[in-house]
């Protein structure tokens, strides 16, 4: 798992283009948090990607007009274990879940 | 107080538009309304998707930006394949398209699609309009991401209540960009650095890409490489960039590209890369890609560096200043004669076998059509098997004289592009040369052809089959010519005749037959010289293939030859 922090002006369309350089390579986005900080925004992403993917991603992330900063961050296992939070993924709804206990009980 | 469409024209205006390419319907009708009086050409083609390649032509013609406007839904979704070549080629566009009145969009509406999100990924900026006072500004910003840095297309949405509405307007708007360096920086040092890398090798060499075109860095890197003296290559839309008679100059690259080419590619010590994103029709087989090489890349685009493999040396920034700027030191250094290297890269032995196979006869028809093309004249090639060979029959040293849609390889591209650049150039003779199944796919621009009265000269290499797709699949899947037989072609002479263009039809064994010679001779210099349009279909073996030819998944060395 590989972590990315991108800074962008929070412009029409920035964050789907943002997302999009992921999803056209058929990469899963299991976390994604997009925040307001100072005078621009912020999205974390967490990826499963190899080397080559990381190089592709931040090339394509530093060509969108409304990119400010790329940041990629080293293998972080510690973050996915905490996006995960020891829950199924996908989540299950609260009715399978009680269903589920109601049938172990 | 002015219209909203009154508005876009005047903004268009105001960026130096003089010629527009559309198609009204529905949701652009306020914008056609108001085209009367704006100062603004606007060429009605048969399709939207006409209207998208004729101002790529343009654009690719001219390097100003091409506009086309077409109305929402089924108007927006045709022009989607000419913005995604747009992007591939690094042509500067912006399309203008009508969307349903805003209290509409989501509601599924009649002619409503999501053209912002549709072309999010095929542009390079684009915008739904969302109140008639953001136009002047979305039009600046448009025009300023279309033409600067790498170039590419944008995608101008506003829906029809923001045409019909009034404001007061000021004039158009200035756009200043909020970050005005690119993220990567240029090494301050790379002059001297390369210059050491060159004193290293033994076996440089030059691969020129678009970029040296679109950047108008021809000439510097002419001198640069006079300088240097080392073994140079296009790919297909780096084409015109090198003078063909350099000495050094050993033709096209990549899949369809010289036997010389890829051989100095395959053995070189030093790539230096000029303005070329290194696609896979370039590098073969990419863990394979000049294996021996140290990388130099002059790139503008940072996104395009470190594609195939790390490069040791990326020079980022404009090709026209990055170019100079290293000459002005090469030529105060001590560089290595590379003479030798050059005399063996560039020498007869390297040149393919001449084994005159099905593909001669063609081959020798456009090379004769070429040469009788004036210097300042204009090649446009569709996609397939006769883009190969008029690429590599390509002899012209015009940087622009050579179009043909490269990266996204759309058929159907060439006939549209033409009357773009036609329009563009009136005084220059334009060929169009295309395929039977690509000119099939725009054949309703003839009517634009006809309507303008543009004098193209437009040639279809008429195999009878979807030739490229048959080729392959005679030589990987066992010739099962699945869905590629085209035996049932209309009569294209008659076709062009119904529009009132003049047409006419050459045989194979016409062409090569002696005493047909000094008759053909002239019925070519008469066809380039006309002053109206005119078609000449050739017919051809239908089992013609583009060699020479590096497989896919090869490297480079393995070149196949006709036998």
């Amino acid at each position: 798992m590989h972590i990315f922090h991108v800074r962008y002006r929070n412009t029409q369309g920035t964050l789907m283009r943002i997302l999009s350089a992921a999803s056209r390579r058929g990469i899963d986005l299991p976390y994604v948090q997009a925040e307001p900080v100072e005078h621009a925004h912020k999205v974390t992403l967490l990826m499963d990607v190899n080397a080559k993917q990381v190089g592709q991603l931040c090339r394509d992330w530093r060509a969108i007009v409304d990119v400010v900063d790329v940041r990629p961050g080293a293998p972080i296992k510690e973050l996915w274990d905490h996006a995960h939070l020891g829950l199924p993924h996908p989540p299950e709804s609260v009715t399978s879940i009680e269903n589920a206990r109601s049938a172990t009980a | 107080m002015r219209k909203g469409a009154q508005i876009v024209l005047d903004c268009l205006r105001a960026e130096g538009v003089e010629l527009a390419f559309g198609y009204p319907g529905g949701a652009i009708m306020p914008l056609y309304d108001a085209l009367e009086g704006s100062g603004i050409r606007h060429v009605l083609t048969r399709h939207e998707q006409g209207a998208v390649f004729a101002a790529e032509g343009y654009a690719r013609a001219t390097g100003k930006v091409g506009v086309a406007i077409a109305t929402s839904g089924p108007g927006a979704t045709n022009l989607v394949t000419g913005i995604a070549d747009a992007k591939m080629d690094s042509v500067p566009l912006v399309c203008i398209t009508g969307q349903v009145r805003s209290p509409l969009i989501g509601s599924d509406a009649f002619q409503e699609t999501d053209v912002f999100g549709m072309t999010l990924s095929l542009t390079k900026w684009n915008r739904l309009v969302r109140s008639i006072d953001e136009i002047p500004r979305v039009i600046a910003e448009g025009f300023h991401w279309a033409r600067s840095g790498r170039p590419g297309p944008v995608v101008i949405d506003i829906p029809v209540d923001m045409l019909k509405a009034s404001m007061d307007f000021q004039g158009a708007v200035q756009f200043t960009p909020p970050r005005a360096a690119d993220h990567v920086g240029t090494e301050s040092t790379f002059a001297a650095t390369l210059i050491a890398l060159l004193q290293q090798a033994k076996k440089p060499v030059a691969l020129v890409g678009a970029g040296a075109k679109l950047s108008g860095a021809v000439d510097g890197l002419q001198q640069l490489l006079d300088l240097l003296n080392i073994p140079a290559f296009a790919t297909v839309h780096g084409l015109g960039a090198v003078k063909q008679d350099s000495p050094y100059y050993v033709g096209m690259v990549g899949m369809h590209g010289t036997r010389a080419a890829n051989m100095a590619l395959d053995e070189t010590d030093l790539l230096l890369v000029f303005g070329a994103r290194l696609d896979d029709r370039v590098t073969g087989e990419p863990t394979r890609f000049a294996q021996h090489a140290k990388i130099v890349h002059f790139e503008i685009d940072p996104g395009q560096l470190d594609r195939v493999r790390p490069c040791e040396l990326p020079v980022i920034g404009n090709l026209a200043e990055t170019i100079p700027a290293f000459y002005q030191e090469a030529r105060k250094a001590h560089l290595p004669d590379f003479s030798g290297w050059r005399a063996l890269a560039c020498g007869p032995e390297r040149a393919e076998p001449k084994k005159p196979g099905l593909s001669h006869p063609t081959k020798s028809f456009l090379q004769e059509l070429f040469s009788r093309m004036p210097q300042n004249g204009t090649i446009l090639a569709d996609v397939g098997q006769h883009q190969m060979w008029s690429a590599q029959c390509f002899r012209a040293s015009s940087p622009r004289g050579f179009i043909t849609s490269g990266g996204l390889g759309a058929m159907g591209f060439a006939l549209p592009a033409a009357v773009g650049v036609q329009l563009a150039k009136p005084e220059t003779t334009v060929l169009c040369v295309s395929g039977d199944g690509g000119f099939q796919m725009n054949i309703q621009e003839l009517a634009t052809v006809h309507r303008l009265a543009l004098p193209i000269k437009m040639v279809i290499i008429d195999n009878k089959f979807l030739g490229m797709v048959r080729q392959w699949q005679e030589l990987f899947f066992d010739r099962n010519y699945a869905e590629t037989d085209l035996s049932d072609n209309p009569d294209f002479v008659e076709i062009a005749k119904a529009y009132k263009i003049s047409a006419s039809l050459l045989k194979e064994e016409d062409f090569l037959d002696p005493e047909q010679a000094t008759r053909v001779a002239e019925s070519l210099d008469r066809f380039l010289r006309s002053e109206k349009p005119e078609l000449l279909v050739f017919e051809c073996h239908p089992e013609a293939n583009v060699y020479p030819m590096v497989p896919a998944g090869a490297s480079l060395s393995e070149m196949v030859f006709e036998e």
